[in-house]
């Protein structure tokens, strides 16, 4: 089971929002796929929650991707980062 | 873990979007602040009454009967507001939801444990000092019954603000 991140170094990134807004999926949409309250997303997305190992592998399966593109211990570079570092 | 396929009747009834208004923190607070404090004057009305000569007294009578009935929509409130969560079946419950009760029950594990004592020691007190043994006997509820409010009272004040909508 997962918990509440107790210091800043405890947490757990996502990236769920921008996967969710690049997919086009609301909370409701993705909380039903992977069997959680929508609430639940929302805790997570904002970092107020850490999830367990299985619900974090359930939310990488929904949008296809490995689970470290999802989730990390370090905070995320922002995708238009990432594109412009693989480019230049 | 996952949300049952078909929740309860009551599942659905705490889920209902229709007492969102009770989920605010502030409203949360406000009922738990309300519900100690009917609990309080009660546990001050039973004391007092156990200071007079008479003891049971028709001023007592209606004021626990009103008081426990007030318990009722207060406490439907309050539990509209944390969904529920200690009082559903455990599969209509998602991790997270399931950690917050565990975080609450493990949170008040001792003052509960404490009041629990408060209780029977408080009602030998009453018995030896007064001799009413039904005063003895509400105090004695009025104070286990709270120990048994506080996971919740420690669940609502506590649970994060929850998102306005779930449909972004």
């Amino acid at each position: 089971m997962g918990r509440q991140p107790k210091s800043e170094a405890d947490k757990v990134h996502d990236r769920i929002g921008v996967l969710r807004a690049d997919r086009g999926v609301s909370r409701k949409e993705l909380a039903e796929a992977v069997g959680v309250h929508p609430q639940t997303i929302g805790y997570v997305e904002r970092g107020e929650y850490s999830p367990s190992l299985a619900l974090a592998l359930r939310i990488a399966r929904y949008f296809d991707l490995p689970v470290e593109a999802v989730f990390s211990l370090d905070p995320l570079p922002s995708l238009s980062q990432e594109l412009l570092r693989r480019t230049s | 873990m996952s949300i049952s396929p078909e929740p309860t009747y009551l599942a659905r009834t705490f889920e209902d979007e229709r007492y969102g208004w009770t989920r605010h923190p502030r409203v949360r607070r406000r009922a738990v602040v309300a519900e100690a404090a009917l609990l309080a004057a009660l546990i001050a009305a039973t004391l007092a009454a156990s200071a007079t000569e008479t003891g049971w007294s028709t001023w007592f009578f209606g004021t626990w009967t009103v008081g426990m009935l007030a318990l009722i929509p207060m406490h439907s409130l309050l539990n509209l507001g944390i969904r529920g969560i200690l009082d559903r079946d455990a599969r209509s419950l998602d991790e997270h939801q399931r950690r917050l009760g565990e975080r609450s029950h493990s949170a008040m594990g001792w003052p509960s444990v404490a009041l629990t004592f408060a209780a029977f020691t408080g009602a030998v007190a009453v018995v030896a000092l007064t001799g009413h043994i039904v005063l003895a006997l509400c105090l004695g509820f009025l104070l286990w019954f709270t120990s048994g409010l506080l996971t919740y009272w420690h669940l609502a004040w506590t649970s994060p603000e929850e998102s306005a909508d779930t449909d972004l």
